[in-house]
């Protein structure tokens, strides 16, 4: 482990990742978190949470989803054993990861959830098709 | 800088894609040993008020580096700025967002950083309705951070704070 001062960090992140160049979509996994960060556009957004999975990231300047958090991935799986075969080695798609979140939730009789839940599907809709269209894969190995 | 010193030393391919083989190798080596350890700074522990050391995997700041220069800043500046000088901090993150199965201990620091980067890099205001947080879970490791709305009450903490979060220390 390296040790730095504060203005050391930011030297070294700049060095570490100031010269790359930007991706157009990215889909990381971390292991710390258990999560996996999804962004389909390299724009400035805010969060918002939409459930015990997802976190969603709306673009600031359209209002759009264009990207998401999926946190405790390893556990999610864990509680649907089936949802195993998503992982292919070491792999797992994004969009496959969405549909089976959104699979796995159960509307609410109440009409106040069930509009939540229209609103949740739209969502999930969003990211499945953002996930689509950039073939979004996380390598969890 | 392993590769480099293997190069120069004798390589054991003869042709141009058998080097270009050879260095790639070393490369991927090189890169595995190196994103597979941790870079530690200093943020402030909020049961003490001293600084304590936190880490991040060079693995996520090379994931930070697809996303371009915007965010790149944001790691550099924004986010160790809020771990010394936050507004907040919260602990036990279980019944929300980024909670983990050992989910009690995490802790979520919040704060407005002096400017906000935009994607292209260029620094802007921070529009009044966002609030700066950083996550970093039990072993101080930060393992992520972004902007989010404010409470409509207190500017400096995130909407719905009182539910999301067990307990505030700060």
């Amino acid at each position: 482990m390296t040790m730095v001062s504060d203005e050391g960090f930011a030297k070294k992140v700049m060095q570490i990742a100031g010269s790359a160049a930007p991706c157009k979509a990215s889909a990381y996994y971390d292991r710390e978190g258990d999560c996996i960060e999804f962004l389909a556009r390299n724009e400035e957004f805010y969060a918002e949470r939409l459930d015990d999975l997802v976190t969603v990231y709306y673009s600031e300047a359209t209002g759009e989803v264009i990207g998401s958090l999926v946190k405790g991935v390893s556990r999610f799986v864990k509680r649907h054993p089936n949802l195993a075969i998503l992982v292919r080695a070491g792999h797992v798609r994004l969009s496959h990861l969405f549909l089976a979140g959104l699979l796995c939730e159960h509307p609410d009789r109440d009409k106040l959830q069930i509009v939540a839940y229209e609103k949740k599907q739209q969502v999930y809709r969003d990211l499945l098709d953002r996930a689509e269209e950039t073939q979004a894969v996380a390598a969890m190995a | 800088m392993a590769f480099l010193l293997a190069i120069s030393v004798e390589m054991p391919y003869p042709t141009c894609v058998g080097r270009w083989l050879f260095v790639r190798k070393m490369m991927d080596q090189e890169a595995e040993t190196t994103r597979r350890e941790y870079l530690a700074f200093e943020a402030v522990d909020p049961e003490t008020g001293k600084n304590h050391r936190v880490q991040i995997s060079y693995d996520r700041l090379h994931a930070v580096a697809e996303r371009g220069k915007g965010f790149v800043f944001e790691a550099a500046y924004s986010l160790p700025h809020i771990l010394l000088k936050p507004t907040a901090v919260f602990e036990g993150l279980c019944s929300e967002d980024d909670e983990d199965a050992r989910g009690y201990g995490w802790r979520c620091y919040c704060g407005v950083p002096p400017c906000r980067y935009q994607a292209n890099g260029e620094e802007s205001e921070v529009p009044e309705n966002r609030v700066f947080l950083a996550f970093v879970n039990t072993d101080w490791v930060v393992y992520n951070w972004r902007w989010e709305p404010t409470d409509s009450q207190k500017r400096n903490l995130p909407t719905d704070y009182q539910r999301r979060f067990r307990r505030s220390l700060i």
